[in-house]
């Protein structure tokens, strides 16, 4: 039983050790193909905000104006 | 009637931002993906529509100003200034998302070549626009001085288009404005033209807002000196 057990927790850090540098490799690999992603998301979203930016400070500035107006 | 305007302008802008949504559907759940540059190509739906839309403020607030110093006409200064604002904000656009596509492209965020190179400069140009209205303690001289800026800034543009054919350049030659018709499949030409029907319709919207700010101020301060005299 004892035998059994030694030989599987052997037989996982060897798979473990084994695996370490292939589990870096597919991280490295991920992280590179996912970057073309992070580059398109973070475009739209810059899109998003620019405008959303602009749209919001004129809404402000017609706001202020019309209540001046209103005064 | 800047009240209506106002409105108007409203109005189109939600309509813009409803085809925001549409563009953004149509670029990641439509439009094919481009067999060598693979995703990062999709920034172009909004990179080259903001690139567009840039010029044609800045080519609306040149061609106000350059009335303008002839006829002296402050609608006119109120449509430059608007116009002048909105090319600010889509060449803020343009050299924001052209970085992003260009490290994967090219593997670098910039380079000096000479289509970013001018771009940049136009966009210096137009925060120059701001700051020489706000420069001088005269708004009237202030507004003039402004005007040259955006009639000298503007004939940057055609540089700027002509760069990638004139210069060797890592940016790449016109796609759509072609002698021989535009280079892209189908798909792509459609997301393209519907981004820039959107950003047209959303620049023209915001544009109309923020003429109207500038057509009620005049109207307050209008009522301030009646009041004052």
């Amino acid at each position: 039983m004892r035998s059994t057990i030694f030989r599987a927790v052997g037989l996982a850090l060897a798979m473990i050790a084994g695996a370490t540098p292939l589990l870096a490799q597919s991280a490295q690999l991920g992280q590179q193909s996912l970057r073309p992603y992070w580059h398109v998301f973070a475009a739209y979203a810059l899109v998003i905000v620019i405008v959303g930016a602009w749209a919001f400070s004129i809404g402000k500035r017609l706001r202020d104006v019309e209540s001046r107006l209103a005064d | 009637m800047s009240t209506r305007v106002a409105r108007g302008g409203t109005a189109l802008t939600l309509l813009g931002l409803a085809g925001l949504i549409g563009l953004f559907w149509l670029s990641f759940f439509w439009v094919s993906t481009e067999v060598n540059q693979g995703i990062a190509q999709r920034i172009f739906y909004v990179h080259v529509p903001a690139a567009w839309t840039s010029f044609l403020a800045v080519g609306i607030a040149a061609l106000c100003s350059g009335v303008y110093l002839w006829l002296r006409d402050d609608k006119l200064d109120r449509a430059a200034l608007a116009a002048a604002e909105g090319g600010f904000v889509f060449a803020t656009i343009v050299l924001v998302t052209g970085p992003l596509w260009g490290k994967i492209a090219w593997g670098t965020y910039w380079t000096w070549e000479p289509r970013l190179t001018l771009t940049l400069l136009l966009w210096f140009i137009f925060l120059g626009y701001f700051m020489v209205r706000n420069a001088t303690e005269d708004p009237e001289r202030g507004k003039r001085f402004a005007a040259v800026v955006a009639v000298v800034g503007a004939i940057d543009i055609p540089f700027i288009h002509v760069s990638v054919l004139w210069f060797r350049s890592l940016h790449p030659e016109p796609v759509v404005a072609r002698v021989d018709g535009p280079a892209l499949p189908p798909d792509m030409l459609r997301t393209l033209l519907f981004g820039v029907a959107v950003f047209t319709v959303l620049f023209f919207g915001l544009f109309l807002m923020r003429y109207a700010v500038e057509g009620l101020r005049a109207e307050v301060a209008l009522r301030e000196r009646r009041s004052a005299t």
